[in-house]
């Protein structure tokens, strides 16, 4: 299932794949396939973008 | 050990010393050892698998071989060192489809520079001897068999690297 919030706090932060993917020490294409709903990040990982988008987990990773 | 023993291994020798050497200087923090992401270490783990696979299945097509008692035109080492080419590209095709062939301290340019030497160096013994005309009526046994697999195994993958490219220019930044 694709993570549209994740998307939508990221462009609210005028962030690229590219830059988030600089900030929480990953890949451009792991930020894009965490988008897509391709891959299930680990814990550490959700911890790492909600830190850099200034956001809590529930609000972007909680269904 | 023979001539051709000596050369294999000081051949071997300097082989991996030179890519110790370019891997250094390609990674952004000059280590050695390339860094990746969870995903890529897991994508990864599947492409060793299939590589290790690859490795298991040409060995026992190499037993069967044996036990055929076929006369190949090829000598038994270069056909061992095919199957571990084999599984490398296998491992490298893999990561390369999968967005996990270029790790968080890899400078993508530096690689290519290197990728660009490293074909270069087995270029020189196939092309020389080739315009010379020292191939013929050696056969396989006088082609440098193990340059040949190197460039077959660098041409696959930047093949599969510039397709790879191609594809994700068009779904570039979000959009994908």
């Amino acid at each position: 299932m694709k993570n549209l919030r994740l998307k939508a706090a990221r462009a609210g932060m005028d962030l690229s794949q590219e830059d988030l993917a600089k900030l929480c020490g990953v890949s451009r294409q792991t930020i894009s396939a965490i988008e897509k709903g391709d891959y299930n990040p680990t814990i550490n990982l959700c911890i790492a973008i909600c830190k850099a988008l200034n956001k809590t987990l529930d609000e972007l990773f909680w269904e | 050990m023979n001539g051709k023993g000596a050369g294999f291994v000081i051949g071997l020798i300097v082989g991996i010393i030179l890519v110790m050497v370019l891997i250094k200087m390609a990674n952004k923090d000059r280590r050695i050892k390339t860094e990746y992401d969870e995903r890529q270490e897991k994508i990864r783990g599947k492409a060793y698998k299939y590589a290790f696979y690859t490795m298991i299945y040409y060995q026992v097509i190499l037993i069967g071989l044996s036990f055929a008692e076929l006369s190949l035109p090829i000598d038994r080492y270069v056909l061992e060192c095919f199957g571990i080419f084999l599984s490398c590209t296998v491992l490298g095709g893999y990561c390369v489809w999968h967005d996990v062939y270029w790790g968080l301290n890899n400078d993508h340019r530096r690689y290519y520079i290197v990728f660009g030497v490293c074909l270069f160096l087995n270029l020189i013994p196939v092309i020389v001897p080739a315009i010379k005309g020292e191939f013929a009526g050696n056969g396989l046994s006088g082609a440098p068999m193990l340059n040949l697999m190197v460039i077959f195994m660098m041409v696959v993958l930047l093949a599969e690297l510039g397709i790879k490219h191609l594809i994700d220019k068009k779904t570039e930044d979000g959009e994908d």
